[in-house]
């Protein structure tokens, strides 16, 4: 290869890193001043709980609720079953059948969101209607435990990437100590994969805060704070799926519109401060390497 | 075919020379160093068929068609039949609701908003540079709708102030209107849809008018219709080609007594008291192929897909 080839390879590179940045901060720059009209004309008032855009009523604070309520409990759900569960396939699953166990939870984690939604909508809001005998199944708690069922898959696997990528010495001293299996995984190797763990975490908090499509058909769409607030079986909205709804019905420009993308940077603003913040808290590093 | 062959020439002498594949065949003149693992070629011969494939694809003409999804169903049996006619026309039917129609055909980006209600004032303003022309295609009834389990019990017709009270929250069992003991959930739409300006223009006299007795928000007609027969204490709004046997149609009670069915033969004679024109709007009159294809939902056949819809032609 020529010293001219690889200047170009070295173009290359950069170019595709300066393209995925410029990405992102046009992204940040496109949704800052189109919520510009939001913030100067609406102001605090954007923070109550009144949203009714023909008599400029603007409050988000019911749809910010209900996100942070459905990702709380998505992942109140979703993160140790998914935990436990790639405990199991990692190790104590032979590992010729781990294979097959990883390959179809790939497969699942796969699944398009409109798909689950249409099974929430169809069967699944149903049985939580029934089960609890609500007058309708659609609720924030009915859209939270679906989330759950679709962030499952993604824990799974990577936290089963991540336990399997504990070296096989730390097994090997731990159990010569004399330590049963169980005391090995707890004090041994959760503590190791930790940090991967955590960045599992994250990945599938994102997923959960962005989710519109199954969130939208499943939780109610009444924008309005539960009643007392921990009363989750009452139909609810996100910040999400009010944007799926309304976001076509508001002119390009209008006030209404500028709302709507004051939501998006909001939902933005949560996800990078929360990754911040488990990155600060979090980055004690592999113990292993 | 000219923009073919300098989107070619383009492409080959701007990126072969920078593959190094490229310089390795000047270098040992052997072909099969091109396709060589490390070898980016691929790329440039990528980038060449895609060029090729964007170029040479044949251009239709295509109407964009968008809006509520009560006309949608005749739109588009329409524009099937229509396409077998015109093979050289695409048309492209969305739904979302009336208005996403007139905001799409406000910003320019439709040619044909599907409109179930009239354009509001402040549509009209918010609008200047654009000319909304009316086309009726056909005449509905929305009907107020209750789960099969109450229609049953009993409840089969209601006044406009009951539905009005049951809106407003003020009226919270379905045992005030001398049905069963049951909760009644009240299904809402989203703000901006055609069948929810007209009946709640009619039955709280606003069409943006909160209802803050409602227990559920959905959008379209379907998400409707579903949401009703899922529940067995629920009532909601739908166009009158939407009633079966799980989400039955409520009479309504005049004040004077009579009791008006949502029958095909009260709308076509006006009883009904929440009716409504089916509406296409375009930006200014139409031209070409977007006025033919409107004569033809008006002509005899396009009328006749009105009627298999479960809406009354303009020809009654």
């Amino acid at each position: 290869m020529s010293a001219y080839t690889s200047k170009i390879g070295k173009g290359y590179v950069l170019s595709s890193t300066l393209i995925s940045t410029a990405m992102i901060l046009l992204i940040l720059a496109v949704l800052f001043v189109n919520s510009y009209g939001a913030i100067i004309e609406v102001g605090w008032k954007l923070f109550t709980l009144k949203w009714n855009p023909p008599d400029a009523r603007f409050g988000i604070l019911s749809m910010l609720y209900g996100s942070l309520v459905v990702t709380f409990l998505s992942l109140s759900i979703a993160v140790p079953v998914g935990v436990f569960t790639a405990v199991f396939t990692a190790e104590i699953l032979p590992s010729k059948y781990r294979i097959y166990v990883k390959s179809s939870l790939e497969l699942l984690a796969g699944i398009p969101s409109i798909i689950y939604g249409l099974i929430g909508v169809a069967f699944f809001s149903v049985w939580i209607g029934e089960l609890f005998s609500l007058q309708s199944g659609r609720t924030i708690f009915t859209a939270a435990v679906l989330l759950s069922i679709m962030i499952l898959p993604t824990i799974i696997t990577l936290c089963d990437d991540a336990i399997h990528n504990v070296p096989r010495k730390y097994r090997e001293a731990a159990r010569g100590l004399g330590l049963y299996k169980y005391e090995v995984i707890l004090s041994s190797i959760l503590p190791i994969a930790k940090t991967d763990i955590t960045g599992t975490v994250l990945l599938a908090l994102g997923r959960s805060l962005g989710e519109t499509m199954a969130v939208m058909l499943v939780i109610g769409s009444i924008d309005k704070m539960p009643q007392p607030f921990y009363n989750f079986l009452v139909p609810g909205q996100t910040v999400t799926s009010k944007l799926g709804r309304e976001i076509a019905e508001s002119a390009f420009g209008s006030l209404h519109f500028s709302v709507m993308m004051f939501m998006g940077i909001v939902l933005v603003i949560i996800v990078l401060s929360l990754t911040f913040v488990a990155q600060r808290y979090f980055k004690t590093g592999r113990l292993y390497e | 075919m000219k923009k073919l062959i300098i989107m070619c020439i383009f492409t080959l002498t701007f990126f072969l020379p920078c593959s190094n594949g490229f310089s390795d065949i000047l270098r040992t003149w052997n072909m099969k160093t091109m396709f060589k693992p490390g070898s980016n070629c691929g790329y440039v011969f990528l980038l060449l068929f895609v060029a090729i494939i964007s170029c040479t694809s044949h251009k239709k003409e295509i109407i964009m068609v968008s809006g509520s999804t009560t006309v949608l169903p005749v739109v588009s049996k329409a524009a099937e039949q229509f396409r077998l006619r015109h093979p050289d026309v695409n048309i492209v039917v969305n739904a979302g609701g009336s208005g996403v129609g007139i905001n799409l055909l406000g910003g320019k980006k439709i040619q044909i908003a599907m409109v179930s209600r009239n354009v509001s004032q402040k549509e009209i303003e918010k609008y200047t540079d654009v000319l909304f022309v009316r086309h009726p295609i056909g005449r509905d009834a929305v009907v107020p709708v209750i789960s099969s389990e109450i229609y049953n019990a009993g409840v089969k017709a209601l006044t406009m102030a009951q539905i009005a009270r049951i809106y407003k929250g003020e009226i919270r069992n379905w045992k005030e209107v001398s049905g069963p003991d049951r909760e009644i959930l009240a299904v809402d739409k989203e703000k901006a849809r055609g069948t929810r300006h007209v009946f709640m223009e009619k039955v709280l006299g606003d069409k943006e008018a909160e209802a803050p007795g409602a227990g559920l928000v959905v959008g379209s007609n379907n998400e409707e219709q579903t949401a009703i027969a899922q529940s067995d204490a629920a009532i909601g709004m739908l166009s009158n080609a939407w009633i079966n046997d799980d989400v039955k149609g409520l009479s309504i009670m005049l004040s004077d007594g009579d009791v008006i069915e949502p029958t095909l033969e009260n709308i076509i004679n006006d009883k009904f008291p929440i009716t409504r024109d089916l509406l296409l709007i375009t930006n200014g009159e139409p031209q070409g192929k977007v006025k033919e294809f409107i004569n033809f939902i008006k002509s005899p056949e396009g009328q006749k897909i009105v009627e298999q819809s479960g809406y009354v032609s303009i020809h009654k």
